[in-house]
């Protein structure tokens, strides 16, 4: 015979058992990444809030230099013709991307924090 | 009591459902690629699903690429006769081509006459010059050279845009001039995005923005957390890559485009001093009255086209210009970094 209590209890679990899932899908905040690509292929995704510096390519060969520190990413050396990659500034909003267009490599954040700017115009 | 909980469980769990998700509701998606027009373009726009955003954005980039292959001046795509084809018959025959071609160069005509020939798409012979010897100052930078100014000279007896006739009933261009050649630089990244922004549209894609190469147009709106329409904001890029400040001005731009022309990405150098690659038809040499021109006007191969053309005028008489054409503003970024804008240019600032 179940009783009343019982019941109570049950549906006091379950309660702060759907507590802690609405809490943590409300609260759930996956840290912003940095998705490095060439030719269009993912070449490596690391997280944007860890100081660190990644060779994209063989210094033998093509290659990019991308460092990301205190939040943000920025190309700070490349071996390509333009370094139009090199002098662009830092990115650290959703969707921002550094392009190097003659090694194909593409550096974007995800999961950022969301702009106010839909795009610039340049 | 067991009622009541129930319902209270049912009520908590309806909330959650609530909150993971809301129906019928427009998400924001956006796609980029580094294929077309030797630059890296962005998609992005509202749709009810993944899937619907994927088949306009796909429908955009096949509409993009048809357009790259046929005003590509550097590359033969087999199968296809594009401007490349047409230079390389300069002189010598005719060349029979899709009717896109036949309507860019109708428009480019249209402003070179608009603009008393500071769009000249027949200037190719100059500029192929200036482009050979940056894109070997930028494989060799110690060996960067300037182009010969007699070379220049001579080149520019070959850049008369009469000589280039449009044959709209058997849709060829001839170019009389065997010197002479098209570069379409100036205008057809602007006029192609303008043309896949209208193809999307009347397939269906409402909200959206499509940038080749920070060419944007917007159309429809962009839809805020609470699916409220509301416009797109874009940025000008400040010309200062070293200062902290992304953006000159941030506009609101829905059903407008925005192009910038500016010496600050591509320039080669040589013995220590910087050449862009916008060239003055008047100087034959780097234009050196702006760091960078903004256009703002509905039609963004109109935009890139005036862009190009008032980046080469002094600000008196580009200003003139822009105050002359219904819907189009413009804003000046001098060398000392000081602005001026048009007079309808405020009123589209975001607050």
């Amino acid at each position: 015979m179940i009783k009343k209590s019982d019941l109570i209890l049950a549906g006091v679990i379950l309660i702060i058992a759907l507590a802690a899932i609405v809490f943590i899908n409300v609260t759930k905040k996956e840290g912003a990444v940095v998705v490095v690509t060439i030719g269009g292929d993912v070449y490596k995704t690391l997280p944007l809030d860890e100081d660190t510096t990644l060779t994209i390519g063989d210094k033998q060969g093509d290659y990019n230099v991308l460092e990301i520190r205190g939040g943000e990413a920025k190309m700070t050396e490349a071996n390509c013709p333009d370094k139009i990659c090199v002098a662009h500034r830092s990115i650290h909003y959703d969707h921002e991307s550094i392009i190097c267009l003659p090694h194909g490599v593409s550096v974007e954040i995800r999961d950022g924090e969301k702009s106010d700017v839909d795009m610039i115009a340049n | 009591m067991k009622q009541k909980i129930t319902a209270f469980l049912l009520g908590m769990m309806m909330i959650s459902m609530l909150s993971a998700c809301s129906f019928g509701k427009d998400m924001r998606y956006e796609a980029s690629f580094l294929e077309l027009f030797d630059t890296a373009s962005v998609i992005v726009g509202y749709a009810k699903s993944e899937e619907e955003f994927t088949k306009y954005s796909q429908m955009i980039y096949d509409e993009l690429k048809v357009y790259n292959e046929l005003y590509d001046i550097y590359n033969d795509y087999e199968g296809v006769n594009n401007i490349k084809t047409i230079n390389d018959n300069a002189g010598i025959k005719p060349v029979k081509v899709d009717r896109k071609i036949i309507d860019l160069l109708l428009f480019s005509r249209d402003w070179y006459e608009k603009t008393n020939g500071e769009i000249n798409v027949a200037f190719g012979s100059v500029l192929s010059l200036w482009h050979d010897h940056r894109t070997a100052g930028l494989d060799n930078p110690e060996k960067a050279t300037l182009p010969d100014y007699e070379e220049l000279k001579a080149r520019n007896q070959h850049i008369d845009i009469d000589d280039m006739v449009i044959d709209e009933e058997a849709s060829t261009i001839y170019l009389k001039d065997p010197e002479m050649s098209l570069d379409v630089g100036a205008i057809a990244k602007g006029y192609a995005v303008e043309r896949a922004a209208l193809f999307a549209q009347q397939a269906g894609f409402e909200n959206g923005m499509i940038s080749v190469g920070g060419n944007v147009r917007t159309f429809g709106n962009k839809l805020d957390d609470n699916g409220k329409e509301i416009p797109w904001s874009v940025g000008i890029q400040n010309p200062d890559l070293s200062s902290d400040e992304k953006t000159l001005y941030v506009l609101n731009l829905s059903g407008y485009s925005l192009v910038t022309s500016g010496i600050y990405e591509r320039y080669y150098v040589v013995d220590g001093k910087q050449y862009h690659h916008i060239i003055d038809p008047k100087t034959l040499m780097p234009t050196e009255y702006f760091v960078s021109v903004s256009i703002i006007c509905p039609d963004s191969g109109m935009a890139d086209a005036l862009s190009t053309a008032v980046f080469n005028m002094p600000y008196e008489e580009g200003s003139k210009l822009i105050e002359g054409l219904d819907g189009v503003e413009a804003l000046w970024v001098f060398p000392d970094q000081s602005m001026k804008y048009s007079s309808g240019f405020q009123a589209m600032i975001k607050e």
